[in-house]
């Protein structure tokens, strides 16, 4: 390592140099450690594959454990990252390779996929919008609802600019006829770009787990088996319908129930580990239903309630005293009745008891699983991961943020899973670390 | 006076408008004289509204600003920025706060709050006619920082500044460096071993030209303000100078007549009033206890270096930010709580902990003793219900307990460990520690609040008795070697610095931030930064991610150089002014000064010491006294606009 | 059920680091308290003047509160004793100008005294609404 850095120190030049770091992922925890790192001086480029920064914080309704508005967190720090002068966005792009080079920098490569809308122009006045002829599920409301093939996807993304799913457009041509700035190009083309930074955060956050592997559960084969994922684009304030509604008939259910540890603590779906905030994202959803639906019963079948954080078992109290009812219990299955209904079979810790319980809408906590497509990009170097995938905290027990490459640091849930301030916490770590060893490298 | 105010009334999602009726309150508030424009937004703080905001200021040539939103402690920084970014002066906007002290607060009464949210903007817009652009104070940033505390997050907060290129002054009140860490041996999610650990972060301390550590230092008095904070730091003697041959401590500390119970090992053995925990301890020297010496002399005679009458030193510091890194104290059971300190095979998790690191391998023995079945309870002195001090959860205990059976197991012939818990809480990869000790043959029973397990010692033994959820709530009785409390963390006890650092706590007394996920370093008190679990309980990584974001807080916004302050402060009207006096005796700054000709005295502030907290304002008999952003004509607005229909 | 109380109108004097946020708290925790009462924030308790006091009492407000700092006062600890004086001497002015002294009150709030926040505001009510 003293090597390098001296070699390194003697053949610097400066000019090569685009960004002083390399931000992969626009979730909280990008956007954090790119504010820090800004913040210091530093030049900034976060590349975010989605069409918005924000993560999935930005699509979150409120917030556990104090129930704030997860928009009214999140949308002015991605406003502030947005326009912070050392800090530039790339959206709807990837990175395709990264190699360490001679001089201790990185060569980048990245691969910008057009929106086929030009984006100094776009106004974001979703009059394209209206014009357009197709309909598809809308991913950004969980395909709840549908969106158009050229569409804004959500109110409070960042930037709120225009794209067209090509893959959907009909070439029709109506929106960019509409498009009173013009901004609509149907020749742009996705373009390859080079790049040489100093060092890279890795902040490219998690996978949720899909249920439809668990078919015990129905997912997928029953309408009224969804998502917390789902449930929270409900309950947001830029929410698809103005309630909360069953999916299968738009009736708005009674009598919820919640199915905790989807997907984690469970061997044979090959993921042991806790999840982390599933159980307080439940907790918190039980109690926004409770004020949705005043008349409603929720329930939720636990093994261990994990409210562990600073504030979560004040919190989980406010739920149990608001009336959720909490089963300790291990469910074996779901079954549908014909009115959309669903049985649950569960056995319950406190009768020992094989029990039989009817609720019309199930929701089920699924879990985190690791984002490892990142791993691949690297060339010429290792980035190890953990044996679930998650990014490998080389020295977890003095230096957090570093992994087991030199230059390359983790912020946020691409480490493993944790809750929003955790996140936060350990954005700061890794701009820390990737000051320090800026510092070190001038 | 404002003629042409730009006002904008936020939906917050529905947070504001499923209760405040929005557009009536923009309809009430739109003839009002001065505004020139007011509408409703959906998210006042989105980039969209933001730009729509700047743009009306400019097209419209706005001259004040007023947001009713949120609370201003969450944006008002925010929405500031947005009047600057058009031009005009930041102080020309007044948020008003119709969330948490409106539709929040009185959710059930839409009509009456959509009422006050109305007398509310209004008052904001009579604020704001009378306001006046002001300039933040430049001051240059000092490029130090003190930390206080060298366990693990003071130790990281220390490196990760001094790498950013801050000289930091690290501050530990005892003897020794480490913190609890250093007390723990086998750690938990990694195989590593306290000391180590440690000693790992102190060689990198050692290295660094930046870190400045004192040893047995307190902070005594602290002033000033963010980018220069004065500190005064008491360095206690520690009756060593120098470095005496390893023996002749080793003769000094067994001559030593004074024995007392040795905190390190929670009172299981005892020590010297001449003392060193364990050989590898930094720093490496042994240190003499004040409290507990009796000054006979003994071991000064016996190595050249112990001076008795070595003196405390006073140190005065100026540092741009102050990093807490201060700890918690693991919770002291109540005598008898689960039979501890009456029955003595009770044991605490710390006192556990030593145990099993200072016993050697091979047979588990206590108090003349093998021991073969251990028991834990768990949640002792946490999760003490809605009604209890300690209603938090501990985090850390679950994982550690889990862990430390694993290593009793793997170190100890012959053990059975039973554990009583109330749910276990190993979240994400910990799970696997509880797997491990699932597989290993642990016991787990589950005991609910209502029904807590009794310890109790019959004919020379000890039982547990349970009433088990997981077996349909069936009581029994288990008998045991040993039972380990598993106690949670208590903020520290004997800490004065928050009432110096003005640090306020939280519910659960721990310091606290000012936002969890906006600003979870931070204090209400600018500058003055948190970490560790001092904040409240985290384990080693959590504490170390925290101090780390601390320093990076810290970095960034001492790296340019100047801090700007808000130019909020006093203003003496020297025509009204009799130089009576009075204020003088009230400043808590020494702010204000006689000044004027003799024929007309008069008092003047000293802009840099006043902190604008206004104490002087009421005193004046002449009312000559104002304090910027809160002048009578503001004041007496907001309540005109709180009182007019 | 409203009783009159309800419709009194009482300003609060908060400040900006200790009371506020537990007034924001109160509302953070859905913790009701009567939409009378409207909230004015302040650097420092001991910073309000007399004559804001009755010039609010003058102009329709049933009653003044002030949330007080109390020992947690970032300015220190002459807050106290300073923030009491200035209470007594605008009460004395409130005699004089026939405004029942009990109009005014103070109390500590600390940055998490939400629940007494809520507690305080009820029984202020209660009492103002029996002068
Ligand atoms: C249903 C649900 C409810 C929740 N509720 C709460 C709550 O109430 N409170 C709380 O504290 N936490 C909650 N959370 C957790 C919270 O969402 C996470 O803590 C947080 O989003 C983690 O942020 P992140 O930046 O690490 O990851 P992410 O939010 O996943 O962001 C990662 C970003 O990286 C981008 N990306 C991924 N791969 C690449 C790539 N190869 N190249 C470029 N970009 C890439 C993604 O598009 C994304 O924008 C909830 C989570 C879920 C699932
Ligand atoms: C029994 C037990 C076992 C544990 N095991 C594990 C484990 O296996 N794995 C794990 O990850 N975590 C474990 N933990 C948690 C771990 O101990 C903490 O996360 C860690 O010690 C927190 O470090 P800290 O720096 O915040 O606080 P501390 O360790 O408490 O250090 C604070 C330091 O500040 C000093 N100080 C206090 N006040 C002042 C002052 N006014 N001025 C100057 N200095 C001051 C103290 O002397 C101390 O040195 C365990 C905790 C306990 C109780
Ligand atoms: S957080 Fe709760 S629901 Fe999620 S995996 Fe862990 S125990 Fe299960
Ligand atoms: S971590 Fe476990 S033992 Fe500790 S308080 Fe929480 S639940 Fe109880």
């Amino acid at each position: 390592m003293k090597k390098i850095v001296e070699q390194n120190q003697a053949g610097m030049d400066e000019s090569l140099i685009d960004y002083d770091v390399l931000v992969i992922g626009g979730g909280i925890a990008g956007d954090e450690a790119a504010l820090k790192l800004a913040d210091v001086g530093y030049k900034i480029l976060i590349v975010e594959k989605d069409l918005s920064i924000g993560g999935r914080m930005i699509l979150l309704s409120k917030v556990f454990p104090t129930l704030d508005c997860s928009a009214c967190i999140t949308t002015p720090k991605v406003s502030e990252t947005a326009r912070h002068r050392n800090i530039s966005i790339f959206t709807k792009t990837e990175v395709k390779s990264i190699t360490r080079r001679q001089d201790n920098f990185f060569d980048i490569t990245i691969l910008k996929r057009t929106r086929y809308v030009l984006e100094t122009l776009c106004t974001g006045c979703k009059e394209c919008e209206d014009v357009c002829p197709i309909l598809i599920p809308d991913e950004y409301q969980y395909n709840q609802v549908a969106r158009k093939a050229v569409f804004i996807p959500f109110s409070i993304a960042q930037p709120r600019i225009a794209n067209i799913d090509i893959d959907n457009c009909i070439l029709c041509g109506l929106c960019e006829k509409k498009c009173p700035s013009d901004a609509i190009d149907f020749t742009l083309v996705d373009t390859y770009e080079h790049l040489v930074v100093k060092s890279v955060v890795l902040a490219t956050g998690f996978r949720l787990f899909n249920p439809t592997v668990l078919s015990r559960y129905g997912y997928g084969r029953y309408k009224n088996v969804m998502t917390a994922m789902e449930m929270e684009r409900q309950l947001a304030p830029t929410r698809p319908y103005n309630s909360v509604l069953r999916p299968k008939d738009g009736k708005m259910p009674d009598n919820i129930a919640y199915l905790l540890c989807v997907g984690s603590r469970d061997q044979t779906v090959g993921n042991p580990i806790c999840s982390q905030i599933c159980c307080m994202y439940s907790t918190k959803q039980a109690q926004l239903l409770l004020g949705a639906l005043p008349m409603a019963d929720v329930t939720v079948y636990y093994l261990h309630v994990r409210a562990f954080g600073k504030g979560f078992c004040e919190f989980y109290n406010q739920a149990l005293s608001m009336g959720v009812n909490y089963i300790k219990a291990k469910v074996a299955s779901v079954r549908e009745k014909e009115n959309g209904n669903l049985i649950l079979r569960y056995e319950d810790f406190s009768t020992g008891q094989v029990e039989e319980q009817e609720h019309d809408l199930v929701v089920l906590a699924t879990g985190i699983l690791a984002n490892a497509e990142i791993e691949s990009v690297f060339k010429g170097e290792k980035l190890e991961l953990d044996p679930y995938e998650f990014v490998r905290q080389k020295d977890m027990l003095t230096n957090p943020a570093i992994t087991s490459i030199s230059g390359v640091f983790a912020a946020g849930t691409v480490t493993g899973p944790m809750d929003i301030p955790d996140t936060i916490l350990s954005a700061g770590a890794a701009a820390a670390e990737a000051t320090a060893y800026l510092k070190k490298l001038s | 006076m404002k003629k042409r105010i730009g006002v904008y009334v936020c939906h917050c999602g529905g947070n504001i408008s499923d209760v405040v009726n929005v557009s009536e309150v923009v309809t009430a508030v739109k003839d009002m004289e001065g505004v020139a424009i007011a509408k409703n937004t959906l998210f006042a703080c989105s980039d969209a509204a933001q730009n729509e905001i700047v743009n009306d200021i400019t097209s419209l040539h706005l001259d004040a600003l007023v947001i009713a939103s949120c609370s201003p402690k969450l944006h008002l920084h925010t929405f500031r920025a947005v009047a600057e970014r058009a031009g005009l002066n930041s102080y020309n906007y007044v948020q008003v706060n119709i969330r948490e002290q409106c539709s929040w607060a009185h959710s059930y009464e839409k009509v009456s709050a959509t009422g006050k949210a109305i007398q509310l903007v209004k008052s904001g817009i009579e604020r704001v006619i009378f306001s006046r652009a002001m300039e933040p104070f430049s001051i240059p940033a000092e490029q130090s920082v003190m930390v206080l505390g060298a366990g693990i997050g003071g130790m990281r907060s220390a490196i990760s500044l001094a790498n950013v290129g801050l000289q930091v002054y690290l501050l530990e009140r005892e003897f020794f460096i480490g913190g609890r860490t250093a007390q723990w041996g086998d750690l938990s999610a990694a195989y590593e071993n306290g000391p180590e650990v440690v000693s790992r972060l102190f060689k990198q301390i050692r290295e660094h030209a930046n870190i400045h550590l004192f040893i047995g230092a307190e902070l005594i008095s602290q002033s000033g303000n963010i980018g220069s904070f004065e500190v005064k730091v008491k360095i206690k003697p520690r009756r060593i100078s120098g470095d005496c041959d390893e023996s002749g401590f080793n003769q000094a500390i067994s001559i030593c007549p004074v024995e007392v119970p040795d905190d390190f090992n929670f009172g299981l053995t005892s020590r010297k009033a001449i003392y060193q925990h364990y050989p590898s301890e930094y720093p490496a020297i042994p240190a003499i206890d004040d409290a507990n010496c009796n000054f006979c002399g003994a071991c000064e005679s016996l190595c050249k270096s112990i001076d008795l009458n070595q003196k405390e030193e006073i140190l005065n510091l100026k540092v741009g930010n102050i990093i807490v890194n201060t700890g918690f104290d693991p919770y002291e059971p109540t005598r008898g709580e689960f039979g501890y300190n009456e029955i003595e095979r009770v044991l605490t998790l710390p006192q556990f902990k030593r145990l099993v690191d200072i016993s050697g391998a091979g047979k588990l023995n206590f108090k003349g003793k093998q021991i073969h079945t251990i028991t834990y309870i768990f949640c002792v002195g946490s999760r003490q219900g809605e009604e209890g001090e300690n209603q938090y959860c501990s985090r850390y205990c679950c994982t550690t307990a889990l862990n430390t059976a694993i290593i009793v197991k793997r170190k100890f012939a012959d053990i059975t460990n039973i554990h009583c818990t109330r749910g276990i809480r190993t979240y994400g990869k910990q799970e696997l520690i509880y797997e491990e000790s699932s597989r290993q043959g642990d016991i787990f029973l589950e005991f609910s609040f209502e029904n807590m397990p009794v310890v109790e010692e019959r004919n020379g033994k000890v039982f547990v008795r349970i009433k088990d959820i997981l077996t349909a709530n069936r009581e029994m009785e288990a008998e045991t070697d040993l039972v380990v409390l598993i106690t949670g963390m208590v903020p520290r006890r004997n800490n004065n610095i928050a009432q110096m650092l003005k640090i306020p706590t939280g519910r659960d007394h721990f310091f606290n931030e000012i936002h969890a996920k906006l600003r979870p370093v931070e204090t209400v008190i600018d500058g003055v930064l948190i970490a560790g679990t001092c904040q409240g309980p985290k384990n080693i990584m959590e504490t170390l991610n925290s101090s780390m974001a601390a320093a990076a807080k810290s970095a960034a916004s001492l790296s340019s150089g100047t801090i700007h302050l808000e130019p909020i402060v006093a203003d003496v009207n020297t025509d009204q002014c009799t130089g009576c006096g009075i204020c003088l005796t009230v400043c808590p700054f020494d702010a204000i000064v006689t000044a004027g000709p003799e024929d007309k005295p008069a008092v003047s502030i000293v802009i840099s010491r006043c902190k604008g907290c206004g104490m002087c304002l009421p005193v004046c008999p002449e009312d000559a006294i104002e304090l910027y952003g809160f002048t009578n004509e503001e004041m007496e607005g907001m309540i005109d606009g709180l009182t007019s229909y | 059920m409203e009783s009159s109380s309800a419709k009194l109108k009482v300003l609060v004097f908060s400040t900006d680091k200790i009371s506020d946020p537990a007034i924001d708290l109160a509302g953070l925790l859905k913790k009701h308290y009567p939409a009378g009462v409207y909230t004015i924030s302040v650097p420092c308790s001991s910073a309000i003047k007399p004559r804001w006091i009755i010039h609010a009492l003058q102009r329709g407000f049933d009653g003044v509160f002030i949330a007080a700092d109390g020992t947690d006062c970032p300015y220190g600890e002459l807050c106290v004793p300073n923030t009491a004086n200035l209470v007594a001497a605008t009460q004395i002015k409130m005699e004089k100008l026939g405004i029942a002294p009990q109009r005014l009150k103070m109390a500590a709030i600390c940055s998490i005294c939400a629940e007494p926040f809520v507690r305080y505001m009820n029984s202020f009510l209660h009492d103002l609404d029996t002068i």
